[in-house]
């Protein structure tokens, strides 16, 4: 019985996360280049380098003697965003929409006073929402406001549109629609929603909500399939271009598409999650092998890698 | 990278073999080092009441026969003297002294272990005449009613007699008045020594013989059977039923010259009870024994000569690859969920002190109070460090607590709270709670009962004895035990609990 089972998934091609990380990240993804994914910082200085836009930003707090400094700077932003540098799942990330008297509002309307948004920082600094727990540095940066053409069927926040992509050709991708669950963030784990993107024409397709297969958003009631994501192949190079700017050959990318900016690199991640094949109904292990055999095809430019992709997925 | 990791696992488990081969075959370990039955403890113990003269009490003591030896002899005579002496094959032990009208306790306790032996030769033992002292009509008699056995082979000479003991007399076809005769020699001296008599005239050698049978018991008078050389081992007939054993080597012989397991004299017994217990533990001891004045490389290096107090430790320690190795196996294979790797092994650890029942309700209980805490102390937004240090004093303080409750409710499980590893427990409590704000209550509560279960499966493991002992007489299977897990590292197959979670993937062509 376990056999069949496990048969089942293989002949679906799909792709196990004991597979992922020994076959995919340790084999693809050296340990010495993870600092360019997991500290933002350094992400967005090499994708600039390379002309892959990022959202804008304002300040970097590294040290605690900064946060004071920061309350004036913040003046001239009425809208920001602050994030960890070495966050991880989206922990620790604050969107401000605006401020009051008393402090910031968020995103969901919320008020922070300004002592707990400098005590927040200070969290951040000491590391808290770090992946390793080390001391870690603030991002301060430009307020994403989303294009529009997901507006009926999210949820608040930011959607953003991910991209995996195996030595250098994007292989799948999804797009993760905030909920009132997921409390505007974008993470599938905290109840977003994960729709699959069609590679070849960036159309969404079937999509899940916490494991379960849905066709409508839960909060607006909206049919999330047929969706044309903008700026497509666009976003297709950019994901391919992490490639040349990390070196990792085996990535999820993570970006949002901005209404006045189109499409931005959010981040970067070297240990992309299982759940992109549940949002597509498909494996990742056959495209990604369809990737390995056809390795002397493709040449080395990202444009040739898209190309390429968009024939074969 | 597949190819190299199976390469270093096979090179690793050739070595454990090698080695393991190397001290079987050449310096002679037992290859289950712990297999049970073969090693039993006999104990006896009498109360002895005294008369106006000297007491002397003669019991019969095990280690009369071949293949038996000694691990561990002890003898307690309170206030008489003992002395050993022997009366043929049989070891008597005999306590003797004035202690007047009062009771006196005599213990006596033997580890033996019992190696299989194969009674070689054909040449019968001396002949013990013993048994029935019959006079000139009944030695008649037994003559004749054993005319037609002479011509029988010893084997089938045994089975007519057995036969006959169990009133089937019809091969020898005595006549009434003789069969009236030997029911009065049965009254007259015991059917057990009728039976000698009757074998020894058709020319058997034959004993009666008082024991034990070897199994978990206690007993307060010795079996007694018939033993009958049939040419070339002893075949143990019993006089009650008239059969024959079919497992001798479970029974162990404590008087074969004919005379009662224990006698005394100038006092009475007031209670006697044999026991006899299997023993398991002590087995080591013999590699103890062996190691200790052996020259060889691996002796030398072995594990036994280490001092007794560290060597409890490396029976645990041993085992504590194998704890993570099933760490790894049901977080990789099945997909377990578990707060981080080693904090189930840990806990195992602790719970050997603490015991199982204790250990896991103090831990939840500590959980439980340091979430509640840590839920509190979250509206005061405390920095990293401080906050876990916050934590880890509410750790110490329940330990401290515990300790004092358990103190005055006289419970040792309780005090021993201190070994539980609390750095452990609070990061947990830590991660618990990240958990329960990520990811909801439901999928905590699911990691929080992983962890328990791994631990509790853990703890059975390194608390198994035998696995205990094969391990601290063969420690080169620890190499065994890293080929595992590096085979387990390189596997890449799916897991368990994808199968439920990519189920719909699954279900297309």
């Amino acid at each position: 019985l376990i056999w069949k089972a496990f048969r089942r998934l293989k002949d679906a091609g799909v792709l196990g996360i004991n597979s992922r990380n020994a076959d995919y990240i340790m084999g693809c993804n050296p340990r010495s280049l993870f600092p360019r994914v997991d500290n933002k910082i350094l992400t967005k200085k090499l994708a600039q380098a390379h002309r892959v836009p990022t959202p804008p930003v304002y300040f970097t707090v590294e040290q605690h003697g900064d946060i004071a400094g920061l309350q004036k700077a913040l003046q001239a932003h009425d809208e920001f965003v602050v994030k960890p540098a070495r966050g991880s799942g989206g922990s620790g990330i604050v969107l401000v929409k605006g401020r009051s008297d008393s402090g910031y509002i968020t995103q969901s309307g919320e008020v922070i006073s300004i002592g707990r948004f400098s005590h927040h920082i200070s969290e951040i600094l000491s590391g808290i929402f770090s992946l390793s727990g080390l001391e870690d540095a603030a991002i301060v940066e430009a307020l994403i406001h989303p294009d529009p053409v997901f507006s009926s069927v999210s949820f608040l926040g930011v959607p953003d549109v991910r991209i995996v992509v195996y030595r250098g050709v994007p292989v799948m991708s999804m797009v993760r629609l905030p909920t009132r669950a997921s409390d505007g963030k974008a993470n599938l784990h905290r109840g977003a929603i994960g729709a699959g993107i069609e590679l070849a024409s960036g159309v969404t397709t079937s999509a899940v909500h916490l494991s379960r297969t849905i066709s409508h958003h839960p909060d607006t009631g909206n049919p999330v399939d047929g969706i044309q994501v903008p700026y497509w192949e666009k976003m297709l190079w950019m994901a391919a271009e992490t490639y040349e700017i990390t070196g990792l050959g085996y990535l999820g990318v993570d970006l949002a598409i901005d209404r006045d900016l189109g499409p931005l690199l959010l981040e970067l991640n070297a240990r992309p999650g299982l759940a992109i094949q549940l949002a597509n109904r498909r494996g990742l292990k056959k495209r990604l092998d369809l990737v390995d055999r056809a390795s002397a095809e493709i040449s080395a430019t990202p444009e040739a890698r898209v190309d390429w992709a968009l024939r074969n997925f | 990278v597949k190819r190299p990791a199976v390469l270093l696992a096979l090179i690793l488990l050739l070595l454990a073999s090698c080695l393991l081969a190397y001290r079987v075959i050449r310096l002679g370990y037992p290859l289950f080092p712990a297999a049970p039955g073969r090693t039993w403890q006999i104990t006896i113990d009498a109360l002895v009441r005294g008369g106006k003269g000297e007491t002397s009490l003669s019991l019969a003591l095990p280690g009369n026969q071949a293949g038996q030896t000694f691990i561990e002899e002890k003898i307690s005579s309170g206030t008489m003297k003992f002395s050993l002496s022997r009366e043929g094959p049989d070891r008597i032990g005999v306590w003797s002294g004035f202690i007047g009208p009062r009771e006196e306790e005599i213990r006596y306790r033997a580890i033996l272990f019992f190696r299989p032996v194969r009674i070689a030769g054909t040449t019968p033992p001396a002949a013990q005449d013993i048994s029935a002292p019959l006079d000139r009509a009944e030695q008649e008699l037994a003559r004749r009613l054993s005319r037609n056995l002479s011509r029988l082979a010893p084997r089938a000479r045994i089975k007519t007699i057995a036969a006959a003991v169990g009133a089937q007399w019809k091969p020898l076809s005595p006549t009434d008045q003789d069969f009236q005769a030997w029911r009065k020699i049965v009254e007259k001296y015991g059917l057990p020594a009728a039976v000698c008599a009757l074998s020894q005239a058709s020319g058997l050698p034959s004993r009666r013989v008082e024991g034990l049978r070897l199994g978990d018991g206690i007993t307060a008078g010795p079996l007694v059977w018939i033993e009958l050389w049939n040419g070339r081992t002893w075949e143990i007939l019993w006089p009650e039923t008239g059969e024959i054993e079919k497992k001798p080597e479970n029974l162990l012989p404590l008087a074969t010259g004919g005379s009662p397991a224990a006698r005394i004299s100038g006092g009475e017994i007031s209670d006697i009870r044999w026991m006899t217990g299997r023993e398991v533990v002590s087995h080591w001891r013999l590699h103890f024994e062996r190691a200790q004045h052996s020259a060889h490389l691996l002796d030398r290096w072995s594990l036994f000569r280490l001092p007794p107090e560290f060597q409890q430790t490396f029976r645990i320690l041993l085992l504590v690859p194998i704890g993570a190795l099933i760490v790894g196996f049901l977080r990789n294979m099945i997909g377990f969920p578990t707060f981080g790797i080693f904090m189930p092994v840990l806990m195992a650890l602790a719970f050997r002190s603490t015991g199982l029942i204790y250990g896991l309700g103090i831990f939840s209980g500590i959980l439980l109070i340091g979430y509640t805490v840590r839920l509190l102390l979250d509206r005061l937004h405390l920095l990293l460090v401080p906050r876990m240090s916050v934590i880890l004093t509410l750790v110490i303080v329940c330990f401290t607590m515990l300790a004092l409750a358990g103190n005055i409710a006289g419970l040792r499980q309780m005090m021993a709270v201190g070994l539980l590893p609390f750095v452990i427990l609070t990061m947990v409590i830590e991660r618990f709670f990240v958990l329960v704000e990520e990811s909801g209550v439901a999928e905590a509560l699911q990691t929080a009962a992983g962890s328990a279960a791994i631990s509790i499966i853990a703890y059975y493991i390194i608390s198994w004895e035998p696995l205990q002992l094969t391990f601290f007489v063969f420690p080169e299977l620890l190499a065994a035990v890293a080929a595992v897990q590096i085979l387990l590292g390189r596997y890449t197959g799916y897991r368990l609990s994808e199968i439920f979670r990519f189920r719909k993937l699954g279900g297309q062509p």
